[in-house]
């Protein structure tokens, strides 16, 4: 046998000896790791949420009114004609009922919407009477374009016609938009906006204080305040991210240390007897270093697709939708388990080094 | 003609609590077989390991065919010994999960590279062909330590070193073990050094060195 091929049959014979201890190691290394990779693939995954929602909406201001209640729809009418005002999307939200459960209803201008390019299977509502459903709502509703839907609203139950399924990578993708009319009238809110999404022309910073003038009674904020405000909880949400990993991977390198830690102990003897025999300290090391490092293989290989499968499960439960793990994060979660295995096992295998062989093999 | 192999120079061993070699002082000739006898405490197996360099001295000094042991780091005395010395130990320290041949191979790992039809016949001369691919704790103690001695000749060492090779064993078995020694050191001409309790063992030896309290208090020609 060539020299490479006895040290990994050797390694092979020394792992099966032990395996259940190995895997048990090896899972809190799997652990280690699905929490770092689908934390990472999450973390990035938000920031692709947050840039999707601003891009979708295209808007950069937001308007609404200063006491927290609706507007009336007159502001719309203000704002629109402003110079420095390129769009404005109205918006009015409410919930109705669809056999009892509540559902969220955006009220906005149908033909607004169309020029905002979302993604849309099938038609925007084009008259009173139709909706069009969110996409993760369409799959548990089971209701096909062209199907009757009972809306239940302030006025009792109201059929509508779904003429398509949109889907914008947020939550509205749980809910339902009709025209402002009909949201007006389901929601008992006749004539009222919730919100004004505004594009400016030019700078922000010279739209808002001509919007600001232009109807009383109104609030009006540059979505980068909104979305610094929620970089702000962004980064907030990662510290924690954060910190909980390096809890977890604190608690796995003291598991697989603790596994390492034992099994030198277990071997001595032939820590000894290896010595003995002309190996020096670092062909020794290399041996059960190796143990480590296949712990640490294996809890990367089962650790990396189940980070990727939770980062999916949190992203479809909190945003509805999945978000896209970069592969590399694959490679990089076998590396991390392969760094954390080796890192924890060095300590008990460096100590356990340093008697002579004399001491070991004498059992002290 | 006597070509000295090994000079012992003033060997002392401290421990915390006790003084294992008090000034110890020997030369030993090229493929001599010495016996190094003594009481429990009397300092040879410390003796033993300190020439093997499995241990160092607080004093003192081990030269072997040319080479100082005492300025040699532990990684350079474990490149010395994996070229120059075989060990036989009273317990056998064979690794429980590997069979015969495999132990053996381990020491020719450490050496060169691994040589699985070498390793099986150095187990066919000591008797053991028909136990190549037992582990361990399929094999009797006779036979354990049998596969001991061929590890410890496989690579052709100079010198051998065995530390009570027969203390776990019956009368039987012991005759067994140093019939076998006599004839592999008949025909190889490495150079033995044994440590024993037992006189029936040192008897085997050309030579006896008595040790005591740390010393040695006779040094004489068996035959």
């Amino acid at each position: 046998m060539k020299g490479f091929r006895w040290f990994v049959f050797f390694l092979g014979r020394s792992v099966s000896q032990r395996w259940m201890r190995m895997v048990i190691a090896a899972l809190s290394v799997t652990l280690a790791v699905s929490v770092i990779v689908g934390m990472a693939g999450l973390s990035l995954g938000i920031r692709e949420k947050l840039g999707d929602a601003l891009k979708a909406y295209g808007a950069n201001i937001i308007v609404s009114s200063v006491d927290g209640r609706n507007m009336p729809a007159e502001a719309w009418s203000a704002v629109r004609s402003l110079p420095s005002v390129a769009s404005v999307l109205p918006q009015l939200y409410g919930q109705i009922r669809i056999q009892d459960v509540p559902v969220e209803l955006i009220g906005t201008d149908m033909d607004t919407v169309r020029s905002q390019g979302w993604r849309m299977k099938g038609e925007w509502p084009s008259s009173p009477g139709q909706v069009a459903v969110g996409s993760s709502l369409g799959e548990v509703l089971g209701v096909g374009a062209g199907d009757p839907l009972e809306l239940m609203g302030s006025t009792g139950v109201e059929t509508f016609t779904v003429t398509g399924f949109f889907e914008r990578g947020s939550d509205a993708d749980r809910g339902l938009m009709v025209g402002l009319k009909d949201a007006g009238r389901l929601l008992a809110m006749p004539d009222q906006l919730s919100a004004l999404l505004v594009r400016s022309r030019g700078e922000i910073a010279e739209a808002v204080p001509e919007i600001s003038r232009s109807y009383a009674g109104i609030s009006v904020k540059g979505l980068r305040q909104i979305a610094q405000a929620e970089t702000s909880l962004l980064a907030k949400i990662q510290l924690l991210m954060a910190l909980v990993t390096v809890v977890v991977v604190g608690a796995c390198v003291i598991s697989v240390g603790s596994t390492m830690g034992a099994t030198v102990l277990e071997r001595r003897e032939e820590i000894g007897l290896m010595k003995a025999i002309g190996g020096t300290r670092r062909s020794v090391s290399l041996f059960y270093l190796s143990e480590a490092g296949t712990i640490g293989l294996l809890g990367g290989l089962l650790g990396w697709p189940l980070g990727f499968i939770s980062a999916q499960a949190v992203s479809r439960g909190a945003f509805g939708s999945y978000i896209s793990v970069p592969h590399i994060l694959g490679v990089a979660g076998l590396v991390l388990g392969l760094v954390i295995a080796v890192l924890a096992g060095h300590f008990p295998v460096r100590d356990a080094m340093k008697p002579r062989a004399a001491e070991i093999l004498r059992g002290e | 003609m006597y070509v000295t192999f090994i000079k012992i120079s003033d060997l002392e061993k401290h421990y915390a609590s006790a003084m294992a070699l008090r000034g110890v002082n020997l030369e030993i000739a090229a493929q001599e077989w010495v016996s190094i006898v003594g009481a429990s405490g009397s300092g040879k197996s410390t003796l033993l390991n300190i020439v093997g360099g499995l241990d160092v001295p607080s004093k003192g000094c081990v030269r072997m065919n040319g080479t100082d042991l005492c300025g040699l780091s532990e990684d350079a005395l474990a490149r010395f010994r994996r070229q120059n010395i075989g060990y036989i130990f009273q317990q056998s320290h064979l690794v429980p999960y590997l069979s015969a041949t495999e132990n053996v191979m381990l020491a020719q790992y450490f050496h060169s590279l691994p040589d699985e039809k070498e390793a099986e016949e150095a187990l066919v001369r000591v008797g053991l062909g028909h136990r190549l691919h037992h582990r361990p704790s399929q094999l009797s103690g006779g036979e354990q330590q049998r596969v001991c001695i061929a590890r410890a000749l496989i690579n052709s060492p100079k010198l051998l070193l065995a530390d009570e090779p027969t203390g776990n064993l019956d009368r039987e078995n012991t005759r067994v073990v140093l019939e076998l020694l006599k004839k592999i050191h008949e025909a190889e001409h490495f150079t033995i050094i044994l440590v024993t309790h037992d006189p029936f063992v040192a008897d085997w030896a050309s030579r006896l060195v008595k040790m005591e309290d740390g010393r040695v208090v006779s040094d004489t020609r068996n035959r």
